[in-house]
């Protein structure tokens, strides 16, 4: 704590360029990610049908599994930057080498980066096999950025208290739905009023009271406080 | 002396709230047949699971960052114990809450804002403890829990207010409500806040059990620990030396 700022954040960079380096060696994380979003999207796609989700419907539904392919595929692979690090001993090293805030910070820009490379990668698809128009598009980029954060920041906190316990893949999903489910209800209804796009007489999301508006601050405020609270907690379950 | 006479006036006053439920207050307007009544009770337990929660979150937050002592077992096993009986409380406010759902509103469940919140609480719970079961050693189970509910207590201010944002509700408000005061027959209400009251404090001394009866299976887990020889040959009949009993 007492270490200046700049020692800080050149801590945190090096563990976020740390690991890049060890991903990009095996890419284990981002072949599981793109792999696991890409099947799952296979699958509620051809079972949609040729015709895929009624007119109607489709700004209703669609965000909903939209968000679901992106839940199950980082609680396919961010649980891995802690688990590694515990299966491969090499916690204790970085125990010693670096503040844990600026532990936290780092794997959560990693996280966050490696999300951010998923979205741009499953959204456009997601948009072209769902033959969906996205009338505000910024709106849908703002909700990707932010709940891609929030994930990230969720995850990484619950992936550091799973690495330290037994049966840490079903334990992930266990203890992550929870926290995130604020998130993702938020997420779903951002989406929504992106695919909706606000128009006189179109569907609307469900009672969405205040509008966008409201549930973009709110968004935000998920992704602040749950990354202040994982601040504050990340050295109490790190250092033993 | 003093604990059995409190617990035999908290048994008065619980005998005393269910009789004033069926006889004392009258039936709400509105209501199908006798189903306001469960009211009486479907309250008190949500508001006991709430307090629970409440309840598990300080404790853990003393438990991580208090200093006198710091790291108490104490305030871990208090948040446990806190954990447990929300969970049994948050069952049984759920249950009460789905049958008088089927009376008046035709189905046991339609995701109310208030369902979901305690769906969630009872997810949250259930992962709390399964975290706990997935550690072995005591004090980092003690940790790791801990952080988790501390987790918990920053997310549930979410629940609270986008949850009932983004869907309607049917639930009945007469006592929480946007309009800020009391809707509800004179009477029912004294019996309401005499049930309240009565089943908080069986929470709270309910806790202080679990709580104490955790203190001591810790105790003789370490008695038991500490009397073991240290290079004990290993029983090839599984009995540890000091177990025996």
């Amino acid at each position: 704590m007492s270490r200046p700022a700049s020692t800080w954040a050149r801590e945190a960079a090096a563990v976020f360029a740390k690991e890049w380096r060890s991903e990009l060696r095996t890419r284990y994380a981002l072949n599981t990610l793109a792999l696991f979003a890409i099947n799952t999207l296979v699958v509620v796609s051809a079972s949609l049908g040729p015709l895929g989700a009624a007119p109607g419907r489709a700004t209703e539904t669609l965000p909903v599994l939209l968000w679901l392919i992106l839940l199950f595929a980082a609680a396919a692979g961010l649980p891995r930057a802690f688990v590694h690090e515990e299966e491969t001993q090499t916690a204790t090293a970085l125990r010693l080498a670096a503040t844990p805030s600026a532990l936290f910070c780092g794997k959560l820009a990693y996280s966050a980066s490696v999300l951010a490379a998923l979205e741009a990668l499953v959204a456009p698809l997601f948009l072209a096999v769902m033959n969906l128009d996205v009338p505000r598009p910024g709106l849908l980029v703002a909700t990707l950025a932010a709940g891609g954060f929030g994930l990230a920041a969720g995850s990484t906190l619950v992936a550091a208290i799973i690495a330290q316990a037994r049966g840490q893949g079903t334990l992930f999903a266990v203890l992550s739905f929870p926290v995130l489910l604020p998130l993702l209800l938020l997420a779903v209804e951002l989406t929504r009023a992106a695919f909706a796009g606000g128009v006189p007489g179109g569907p609307e999301g469900p009672v969405s009271q205040g509008g966008a508006g409201v549930a973009m601050v709110q968004l935000l405020l998920y992704d602040g406080a749950v990354t202040t609270a994982g601040l504050m907690l990340f050295p109490v379950v790190w250092n033993p | 002396m003093k604990r059995t006479a409190a617990a035999w006036l908290l048994w008065l006053w619980i005998a005393a709230v269910i009789w004033g439920a069926f006889e004392y207050a009258p039936l709400a307007a509105k209501f199908i047949g006798q189903s306001s009544r469960i009211l009486f009770f479907h309250v008190p337990m949500a508001w006991v699971a709430f307090v629970a929660f409440m309840t598990a979150g300080v404790a853990s937050l003393r438990y991580l960052f208090g200093t006198h002592p710091p790291r108490d077992p104490r305030h871990d096993r208090a948040a446990r114990a806190a954990i447990e009986l929300g969970l049994v409380f948050g069952v049984l406010a759920t249950v009460t809450g789905a049958i008088w759902s089927r009376i008046m509103w035709g189905a046991y469940w339609n995701w109310d804002p208030r369902q979901t919140s305690i769906v969630m609480a009872l997810i949250f719970n259930g992962a709390y403890l399964a975290l706990r079961d997935a550690v072995e050693d005591g004090e980092k189970r003690a940790r790791l829990a801990a952080a988790y509910a501390a987790l918990g207590l920053v997310v549930t201010p979410f629940f609270i207010f986008v949850v009932p944002r983004i869907t309607f509700s049917l639930h009945p408000e007469p006592v929480i409500n946007a309009r800020g005061r009391v809707e509800m027959e004179t009477r029912m209400l004294q019996v309401l806040l005499a049930s309240g009251a009565g089943f908080t404090a069986l929470f709270f001394w309910l806790h202080g059990l679990r709580t104490r009866l955790l203190g001591l299976s810790a105790l003789a887990e370490h008695r038991t620990a500490a009397d073991a020889p240290a290079f004990a040959p290993i029983d090839p009949a599984g009995a540890a030396p000091g177990t025996s009993n």
